[in-house]
């Protein structure tokens, strides 16, 4: 079998156990059952609690912003240069690590801890800002005003960027491969400035580019936000009942979803079972044999996010059965911010130990970022410590992960309903079918742990 | 439902989860699946003197008395760029001793990845492996030469379960 895009995991997570799966399932129920009774009656995320921080200002600053959008930028161009002019080893390079395990996964981390850092470091936005500022140099005067941005555009740019990364990163054969990813990340840094050129800079970045708002959205959990130039604070979670219910938002949740689904899934038994055989009729069509392989991959992902996205609408239309006159399109958008804890659950319990393993490997590539045997800093013989975090300890870590994430789905979920529904009963009946839907994306989540690879 | 009605129930949910863990949880005595999880490899045998080199028969009609009071050999055999009877998976608790001797019937580089190990290969010179398994989790045993090749790398996965 040919290898599909993970030549940078050399190391893979233990299944948990099955005691371990039994009881998480059966605490996600009794969570769930002591959460419907618990909870408060008035809504309490809904409104804004935002305050500003003392220190604020300096944080989001213009010096402050244009020393980060310079990391940012060079960070880009390293990546670029050494994808393109280093090793083609996907380990020993420093662009496919930096790609997939410090921005991709990285930036979650921090959006999830800091708020939009992202933002900040943002090389996309940081040029297109700079540009804007020469060319209005040069216009002495207003530039022409962008276009107006097409309200039935929404965030659906976004999921399908997302979906993009997905293919090359789970799907594409040679997706690690480090001169591909520079490729991958010229053609994109095109297209980002293409459109914020049309649309405006600041548009583009709330709406369009993917991981603006990929990060954006995680960075929604965070207590701190900066606004108008200023950093505040605020409660955890409170940032994603304010999410605009745009069009695409729903499918950006369910590529985001389905797509750890996917990875964690197609490295473990059910899925490596059938991929071969799906791959070889492929074969016999006449496609080659990396081809097919590349083929099934591409029908497993985009069944697995048709798979998700038909479990949470069907949630959704148990949810319209239960009264309230909302119409199931309104009901899909207007819960789904509470998908966000969850999809934040899988990446955390699936990604954890290859962000803790293999971004150390940063250590030595930013002293031999090409692979060329320099040693910038010194630390090109630095290692990976595999013993940071043991089997056991990272088992927990994950179920952890799993059930703090339906716990915040829950919370956020019940605000909601409360707020939309003018009768209590209604919002208590409309929840029986929001928690149905947590607790599948929850068990399938354990499930996915404790399968073995 | 009143405050304390609710911290009680909260309360009592916690108690569930702690005894509910305390009871399904193995804990210290987890001896029987230790064992289990030691006999699952492919080819084992008693002892280490292996030099089978790259004849293939030799290892596949043996068959040895069972007490093994050695740490028990892998063995894998690459032919003709791929593992004989496909990727191997090797199991062991946390703390005992590996070792997988692999021989080929061509010039092989392979590499267990997070131990870091590199032997090579070549006929009638198999590669041996031998360590101490104190990294949990499963890692990837790979042949260099396979992957340059553009060939699937995998001899074998190492499975290393807490104990």
């Amino acid at each position: 079998m040919i290898q599909i895009a993970h030549g940078l995991v050399a190391r893979s997570d233990l299944p948990i156990p099955e005691w371990l799966f039994g009881w998480a399932a059966a605490m996600v129920l009794v969570i769930s059952f002591v959460a419907l009774a618990v909870l408060w009656p008035e809504p309490r995320l809904q409104r804004d609690s935002w305050r500003p921080l003392r220190g604020g200002r300096v944080l989001a600053s213009r010096p402050v912003e244009i020393v980060c959008g310079t990391i940012g930028v060079l960070l880009l161009g390293l990546t670029i240069y050494s994808g393109l002019r280093g090793t083609q080893s996907s380990t020993a390079n420093f662009a496919p690590v930096f790609v997939y395990v410090i921005f991709w996964l990285g930036l979650v981390a921090a959006s999830v801890l800091f708020g939009d850092v992202f933002r900040a470091f943002n090389p996309w936005r940081a040029i297109g800002r700079a540009l804007a500022g020469i060319a209005r140099l040069f216009a002495r005067g207003e530039l022409p005003a962008p276009l107006p941005y097409p309200e039935r555009l929404g965030r659906w740019p976004a999921a399908a960027g997302i979906f993009c990364f997905a293919v090359i990163e789970l799907v594409a054969s040679n997706g690690d491969k480090p001169e591909n990813l520079a490729i991958a990340t010229l053609v994109y840094s095109a297209l980002t400035f293409i459109a914020m050129a049309l649309y405006g800079v600041d548009r583009w970045i709330e709406r369009g580019e993917a991981f603006s708002v990929y990060f954006n959205l995680f960075s929604r959990i965070a207590v701190f936000e900066s606004r108008d130039g200023q950093v505040g604070i605020r409660k955890p979670l409170s940032g994603l009942p304010a999410l605009s219910e745009l069009p695409g938002t729903v499918g950006l949740l369910m590529v985001m979803i389905g797509s750890t689904t996917f990875d964690g899934g197609s490295e473990k038994k059910p899925w490596t079972d059938v991929s071969p055989d799906i791959a070889s009729a492929f074969q016999d069509v006449g496609l080659s044999p990396q081809h097919s392989l590349e083929l099934a991959f591409l029908l497993g992902l985009i069944g697995t996010i048709l798979l998700i996205a038909g479990f949470y609408r069907l949630g959704i239309l148990g949810a319209k059965s239960a009264g309230g006159g909302f119409s199931a399109g309104r009901l899909s958008r207007t819960f789904i911010h509470s998908l966000v804890p969850i999809a934040l659950a899988y990446v955390a319990a699936h990604y954890m130990t290859l962000l803790l393993f293999q971004g150390q490997a940063l250590g030595y590539l930013v002293s031999d970022p090409l692979g060329d045997g320099s040693d910038l800093f010194g630390t090109a013989d630095s290692q990976i410590d595999y013993t940071i975090i043991g089997g056991e300890a990272t088992w927990y870590w994950q179920v952890g992960f799993v059930v703090a994430g339906h716990v915040a789905a829950l919370v956020l979920a019940h605000d909601r309903a409360i707020a939309i529904y003018e009768d209590a009963k209604l919002a208590v009946r409309s929840q029986y079918w929001m928690l149905a839907v947590m607790v599948g994306f929850t068990s399938l989540a354990l499930w996915l742990l404790s399968q073995s690879t | 439902m009143s405050r304390n009605q609710r911290i009680g129930l909260i309360v009592a949910a916690l108690v569930v989860a702690v005894v509910a863990f305390v009871v399904v949880s193995p804990g210290g005595d987890s001896d029987d699946e230790q064992e289990a999880a030691q006999t699952t490899t492919t080819q084992t045998e008693t002892g280490s003197a292996g030099d089978d080199g790259a004849t293939t028969e030799e290892t596949e009609t043996e068959a040895e008395p069972p007490p093994p009071p050695e740490p028990e050999v892998t063995r894998i055999q690459i032919r003709g760029g791929a593992v004989v009877g496909g990727a191997k998976r090797i199991e062991t608790p946390t703390g005992d001793q590996v070792r997988i001797v692999i021989a080929s019937d061509a010039p092989d580089e392979l590499h267990l990845h997070g131990y870091d190990i590199t032997r090579e290969a070549g006929p009638g010179q198999p590669a041996r492996f031998q360590f101490k398994a104190n990294l949990e989790g499963v890692f990837e045993l790979e042949s260099h030469t396979a992957e340059d090749a553009g060939k699937d790398p995998l001899i074998a996965a190492l499975v290393v379960q807490p104990s």
